[in-house]
């Protein structure tokens, strides 16, 4: 009898490896072992092309200590980070509210608000870097008739980065919204009823009861914005390149510069392996401050 | 005073109109319940006195003031939901506290002060700083109560607030909703769809169905005169029979399986009624009986039985000791209670007044 259940369960297992060994070895030729590569390449110095491998110890990572415009890009990048998930979260949050309701055509407005995560990045920034542009940007024209001055946007060292982020925004809250929206679904409407019975305001009830309750889908999206903008790339390359004077360079596109473009593959992993330990780090952290205050709905 | 006043209360959704012209007066500390099947609009009359739904016609006042189209929290009332609707991310305490930190000037001594009181009242003084998933149904229903004492409101609503505890529990609530209405003196609008809690719980009770109102009264006026069909079938358990006879001037009722006099007092009957008897008003006869009908099947309840018997193609219930219960398949006499049976017209179902 236990022998039978024994031999059961170690069949059961079986398959499952089974099951999962075709992912497993996806992830180990296109994951593992490129990051395994790349630890290895960053200890050596490597040039693209170059069959001459030299090993260099930890010196590709004293160099990044000392290179000023890596930390001009790291600056960038967490600045990027700081301003655009936070404001994209928002918005997104807000838009959620307004759009959980029963009105007419209201499957419409969801549609027209999620419809810019649809747009491919690359065309997206093409979009923008029309609407940014200067001479005749609708953005510019805009100011003019608000009586305000024109800006260079993509084109000022001060303004680009902004410009950009405030594009991601627009590009992100949409994405955010939409997982935000099938949360709110799930708080129950009679809490928000108890709560106006209470007299607890609109603001109140978003604060006090809304945000608790859909913390893990908030959390969820806090880590997902985290991931999604560390990596931002495509916005960078099309609109700017980095520029002007590396305003716009960020972490990725410093990573592609130093292997595409100087063909230093060593530097350019060691680069790459910090931006991962350094995201790891950021995701380990905002899930012991923000993971401990989740509130999970469980049985009502 | 917290007089609550429904003056011609309409609900419509589009063109659907779900509560008809409700009138209805809920006395200061009186503990009103509105029972009726589900879909009746009785839910839907409590969130229009709540705030929660929009009164498309009528009026409200609450205490002498109109509150027609005020928002809930001018109305300075509390409610208590089927599902609790405690924020399950808060203590108990916090639960109770949260909308008297976020809406009063009171101070945090204060709101303590009637935390406790209430706490106490509802012996949750020990389960304050769980929170909504470490409590028992029960309990969630006590803190859910709690809440709404807390702010000390004129009217206390309850939907439903007993329906998702186990029987034996209901019982129990049943009998602390009745202590805390009798000892706080609260104004009470509970809605229920169970007759027994409209029974036991009503000061009076208002019996709805299809969005009207069928009646209005004390429990036992309502059980033991309905005003129609509908009352009369709603109210008691088992329900009453309702047996179509035809009647002649002289007030002897003819039905397929019986004939039988009853005193009119004066009233003229229409040739069309219906007899509502009572499983308590009519019993076996040892003698050949006013009707006789064959039994059609027999049900031991503990102390009593309900026996089911048929009489032509009406059925009638029994209630019988259980020694003297016939067996399915007998044939047996029944005798009604002449003096307690009611009538109803055939065709508009409303009961007939018979002064005698």
């Amino acid at each position: 009898m236990s022998l039978n259940v024994a031999r059961a369960r170690r069949n059961e297992a079986l398959l499952a490896y089974a099951f999962l060994f075709p992912s497993l070895v996806f992830l180990a030729v296109f994951t593992y072992w490129p990051i395994l590569r790349s630890i290895w390449f960053s200890l050596h110095d490597v040039v693209l092309g170059d069959p001459e491998i030299f090993w260099l110890g930890a010196e590709n990572y004293l160099r990044l200590l000392d290179d000023g415009l890596f930390w001009k890009v790291f600056a960038n990048t967490a600045l990027y980070t700081l301003i655009t998930i936070p404001l994209a979260i928002l918005v997104a949050l807000l838009l959620a509210v307004a759009l959980d309701s029963k009105l007419r055509g209201i499957g419409l407005y969801r549609s027209a608000f999620f419809y810019p995560v649809m747009i491919p990045s690359v065309a997206a920034g093409m979009v923008w870097v029309f609407l940014y542009a200067p001479g005749y940007g609708p953005i510019n024209e805009a100011l003019t008739f608000l009586g305000l001055p024109r800006l260079d946007w993509l084109y000022s060292s001060k303004w680009a980065l902004p410009a950009i982020m405030l594009m991601s925004i627009w590009k992100y809250s949409g994405y955010f919204m939409l997982i935000l929206l099938a949360a709110l679904k799930l708080v129950p409407s009679d809490l928000y009823e108890a709560a106006r019975l209470d007299g607890v305001s609109a603001p109140q009830r978003l604060i006090h009861i809304t945000v608790p309750l859909i913390s893990p889908t908030l959390y969820f999206v806090i880590v997902i914005g985290l991931l999604h903008s560390y990596q931002i790339f495509d916005y960078v390359y099309v609109m700017t390149q980095g520029g002007p004077a590396d305003a716009t360079n960020v972490l990725t596109f410093y990573i592609y510069q130093n292997g595409f473009q100087y063909q230093d593959i060593g530097y350019a992993s060691t680069l790459a392996n910090t931006l991962l330990v350094f995201v790891l780090g950021l995701i380990g952290l905002v899930s012991v401050t923000l993971g401990r205050r989740v509130h999970y709905l469980g049985e009502r | 005073m917290a007089t609550v006043i429904l003056q011609n209360v309409c609900k419509s959704y589009g063109n659907r109109k779900t509560v008809h012209d409700v009138n209805l007066t809920i006395e200061d500390k009186e503990f009103m319940v509105l029972v009726g099947p589900s879909g009746c609009g009785k839910s839907t009359t409590l969130r229009m006195v709540a705030g929660l739904e929009d009164i498309t016609a009528g009026r409200l006042t609450i205490d002498g003031r109109d509150v027609t189209d005020a928002p809930p929290q001018q109305r300075d009332i509390a409610m208590v939901f089927q599902s609790y609707a405690l924020y399950p991310h808060m203590t108990a305490y916090r639960n109770m506290a949260f909308g008297l930190l976020k809406t009063t000037r009171l101070s945090k001594a204060e709101i303590d002060g009637r935390i406790r009181e209430a706490a106490e009242i509802l012996h949750i003084t020990d389960l304050l700083d769980r929170r909504p998933k470490e409590l028992s149904g029960g309990e969630r229903q006590r803190v859910a109560i709690g809440r709404a004492l807390v702010r000390k409101p004129k009217v206390f609503l309850f939907d439903e607030p007993l329906s998702n505890l186990d029987a034996k529990l209901r019982n129990r609530m049943r009998g602390e909703l009745k202590r805390l209405h009798r000892e706080l003196g609260l104004t009470v609008i509970y809605v229920t769809h169970d007759q027994i809690e409209a029974m036991t719980l009503g000061s009076r009770v208002a019996m709805m169905s299809k969005g009207e109102l069928q009646q209005v009264g004390v429990p036992m006026d309502v059980y033991m005169r309905p005003a129609n069909t509908f009352v009369a079938t709603f109210i008691g358990s088992p329900e009453m029979a309702l047996l179509p006879c035809r009647a002649d001037a002289g007030g002897v009722l003819g039905h397929d399986g019986f004939a039988a006099g009853v005193a009119l007092g004066g009233t003229e009957l229409p040739s069309d009624v219906i007899l509502g008897v009572r499983p308590e008003e009519v019993s076996f006869s040892r003698t050949a009986g006013m009707a006789r009908g064959q039994v059609e099947r027999s049900e031991l309840i503990g102390a009593e039985a309900l026996v089911e018997v048929a009489l032509g193609e009406d059925r009638i219930t029994v209630r019988s000791a259980v020694a003297d219960a016939p067996e399915p398949g007998e044939q047996v006499g029944l005798d009604f209670d002449l003096a307690r049976v009611r009538l109803f017209h055939a065709g508009t179902g409303q009961a007939i007044d018979r002064q005698g």
